[in-house]
């Protein structure tokens, strides 16, 4: 029997690990941020605090900009492997 | 001529498998998303089934990972494929039964090593293969989703948890429609290319295409991508109940992680051609996002019964090939064997069927929760 390092690739493992870590807790945390925004702008809104909202506004259209780009970005590694 | 009757059954079963594991693992990508409620059953399956389709036409590098990685292809024949296939199915079916989401790919990979070993002995096994690119990443794919999982969600709490439920449960409800769907795509790429390979692998034992430059013909891929998702259009609905409820009561913000999280896994994976399980990553990240709002939230029994029904199934699948094979060179090398087999296989699938919707309702249909 080969040892365990000839017969795993410890490359691609470890690639498999930081990948997942960082797209999956970075896409919903960025969701999250998306959601934080929007809500606090609609709130914020309602409440006649335009210039806030419009800072949550933002928040909430780059974090979209973040998990649309990731989502984008997966799809292309399906598509180009 | 023979020999050609046998490859028309091994590709027809090849298909009732690809049936199987996209009925059998629907409850990967919907289960979540039905079970907080994000989309009504019947439309989860249907767009679940539309991608499926759709994401089997995307790669095909798993599709040579399982032909070429696992067992000799020098050494296998076409009736070593079907027995491979019928262990596939058969453990498929069991687990279903039970409710239970186990690892199509296992049961795949399981079954054609049983068969293998039983015409061959050993030496038809790629061990490193089986280990590195099959074990390894399979024990790692369900650790690593729970942790992804867990952290998502105390990310998420973390993040909007001050925030009224209704914008926040509207907001994941739609996110979990976008990582649902991206999972269905990531679920079809994964799983139709096995299909796809034992397929090839066939086909080449036949000498219908050569072994030097292996490639998967166009049919191949467009009837391996319709079968599953015809298999997931129909839906396994007890384990979908099993994955969406009875290991814990998620709401909108752990459907979105575990969705989300069990996507970027498989994608990550797929992306460095390793054929993971996705039913191990899912059901990784659906106990990580429970777990880490609270332990007792998940129903470890459950959890445990799942586990149990994983590592079972390399081997049974492998022994339920093995003694297939057996079976079936009774009857010699000619088709007579795959025939008979199929016959028994196909009354067994209907005693099953017809046992389960005995005692339960409404076996193949949604509920209405």
């Amino acid at each position: 029997m080969a040892p365990l390092a000839e017969v795993v690739s410890g490359h691609d493992l470890l690639q498999v690990i930081w990948v997942s870590l960082a797209a999956g807790i970075g896409v919903t945390a960025s969701y999250a941020f998306a959601i934080l925004g929007g809500a606090r702008a609609v709130d914020l809104t309602r409440s006649g605090r335009s210039g806030e909202a419009v800072v949550f506004g933002v928040l909430c259209a780059l974090a979209l900009a973040v998990v649309a780009a990731a989502v984008v970005y997966g799809i292309v590694i399906m598509t180009t492997k | 001529m023979n020999s050609d009757i046998i490859v028309v059954i091994v590709v027809a079963t090849a298909l009732a498998f690809d049936f199987t594991n996209g009925f059998h693992d629907t409850a990967n990508v919907v289960a979540t998303s039905i079970s907080t409620r994000a989309m009504p059953p019947r439309v989860a399956v249907t767009y679940a089934s539309a991608l499926n389709f759709v994401g089997a036409f995307i790669s095909l590098e798993v599709a040579a990972t399982v032909a070429n990685d696992v067992v000799q292809p020098d050494l296998i024949t076409p009736l070593i494929v079907f027995g491979g296939l019928i262990g596939a199915i058969a453990w498929n079916l069991v687990t279903w039964y039970f409710g239970l989401p186990s690892s199509s790919s296992h049961a795949l990979i399981g079954g054609l090593i049983g068969s293998a070993f039983a015409a061959n002995g050993a030496d038809a096994i790629i061990g490193q293969g089986v280990v590195g690119k099959v074990m390894i990443p399979a024990l790692v794919a369900p650790i690593l989703a729970f942790a992804v999982g867990g952290i998502g969600i105390l990310f998420i709490y973390r993040i909007v948890g001050r925030q009224r439920p209704g914008l926040v449960n509207a907001g994941f409800r739609a996110g979990q429609v976008i990582s649902g769907g991206l999972l269905a795509l990531a679920h079809g790429t994964n799983d139709a290319q096995k299909t796809m390979g034992v397929i090839t692998l066939a086909l080449v034992a036949n000498g219908s295409i050569s072994g030097e430059h292996f490639h998967v013909p166009d049919w191949v891929v467009l009837s391996a991508a319709s079968a599953i998702s015809l298999g997931t259009y129909v839906g396994g609905w007890r384990i979908i109940k099993t994955m969406g409820s009875r290991i814990h009561k998620m709401d909108t913000a752990q459907g979105f992680a575990a969705q989300g999280s069990g996507a970027a896994v498989i994608l990550a994976s797929s992306h460095v051609g390793f054929p993971l399980s996705t039913t191990h990553t899912i059901t990784g990240a659906v106990i990580g996002s429970g777990a880490a709002k609270r332990l007792s939230a998940v129903r470890w029994g459950v959890a445990g019964n799942i586990v149990v029904a994983w590592v079972l199934t390399l081997p049974a699948a492998a022994t339920i090939g093995a003694l297939t094979y057996g079976v079936t060179r009774i009857f010699g090398t000619g088709a007579l064997g795959p025939v008979v087999v199929s016959a028994l296989i196909l009354a067994g699938s209907a005693l099953l069927f017809s046992r389960r919707a005995a005692r339960g309702p409404a076996v193949t249909a949604p509920e209405t929760s």
